[in-house]
């Protein structure tokens, strides 16, 4: 397969302020185990933005806002860390990323993970849908059809929580693997504009 | 009173069996690992009609399996006659009012008390 950006992917944001990455060997312990690192490293994430805002004490956000960023990015962290186990490509020992980035306009959270080739086309065809239809009406629809067992719609609720109740923009990219060709990383991320955070002016 | 604990949660059921009360972080794997809630969410629909209340003031964090198996729960509850559903939730705890508003698309009657 060949190189795919789809969304807001990667658009031009002016200075880079400050970036943090965690990466995961996905052989180093099963799913389960891992699951419980999920939820530490996205409270982690969450923290640690907060921190950042804004680098200036003087101009220091009242507390609500910090604490409605701090669980935004505590919750997309934990979205896409859990869709990037879950979805990870297991049989190869490439890492599992999560990636978090602070600008003076917003905040992104990205994930990683290697996929097959057939994955790859799932996943994108996916992707196409959620882009070409109202997130809003597509979320109503996926949780009335979650309610008949459809186990599939689990991992684009996630990501249609983060686009409608976040305000999240999504965007993906899809790489061949440099050492691995049946291979394709595939990173998912969701850019918060600070301005729809009350309180909040970096 | 039926009680599930996890490492992050605790959930209860009480008041007549009419009452669920949810605290912590509920972060599970997926809808395999939320059905024992679910079952016990289910339990109150059953016997005579009367108010449910689910309280998720002090449940921190909830993930998107969480809110599945919310919706699932919902879903259920609108088709019985007479159903009287709340849930009472927290300002200060900003999933609430995003995630809870998705259920009222899926049952109007439902009541949010936000405190």
């Amino acid at each position: 397969m060949t190189n795919r950006i789809l969304g807001y992917y990667g658009q031009e944001v002016g200075d880079r302020r400050e970036y943090l990455t965690l990466a995961f060997s996905p052989l180093s312990a099963p799913l389960r185990s891992r699951w419980r690192n999920n939820g530490l490293s996205a409270d982690f994430l969450g923290d640690y933005v907060t921190t950042f805002l804004p680098a200036d004490d003087s101009t220091a956000a009242p507390e609500g806002g910090r604490k409605e960023i701090k669980h935004s990015v505590t919750y997309i962290a934990n979205e896409l860390l859990e869709n990037a186990m879950k979805y990870h490509e297991h049989s190869i020992d490439i890492p599992i990323g999560i990636h978090l980035e602070l600008t003076g306009t917003q905040i992104t959270v990205s994930a990683s993970n290697g996929i097959s080739d057939g994955q790859a086309q799932c996943y994108q065809t996916f992707v196409e849908n959620i882009l070409r239809e109202d997130a809003s009406e597509l979320l109503v629809r996926q949780l009335e059809e979650s309610s008949c067992g459809e186990t599939s719609v689990k991992s684009c609720l996630g990501l249609l929580t983060i686009m409608t109740d976040y305000g999240a923009r999504l965007g993906w990219r899809f790489e061949a693997h440099p050492t691995y060709p049946e291979i394709m990383t595939v990173t998912t991320s969701a850019v918060l504009p600070l301005k729809n955070v009350s309180g909040v002016s970096v | 009173m039926k009680t599930i604990k996890g490492e992050s949660f605790g959930i209860q059921l009480e008041d007549g069996d009419s009452t669920v009360v949810f605290k912590g972080a509920l972060r599970l794997s997926g809808m395999e690992d939320y059905a024992p809630i679910l079952d016990l969410l289910k339990s109150t629909l059953a016997g005579p009609a009367r108010p449910i209340v689910i309280d998720v003031r002090e449940l921190d964090f909830l993930n998107s399996s969480g809110i599945t198996m919310f919706s699932r729960f919902v879903i259920e509850a609108r088709d019985h006659v007479g159903i009287d559903l709340r849930f009472l939730a927290s300002e200060s705890i900003h999933w609430h009012a995003r995630s809870l508003k998705n259920l009222q698309r899926l049952m109007p009657a439902l009541i949010v008390q936000l405190t």
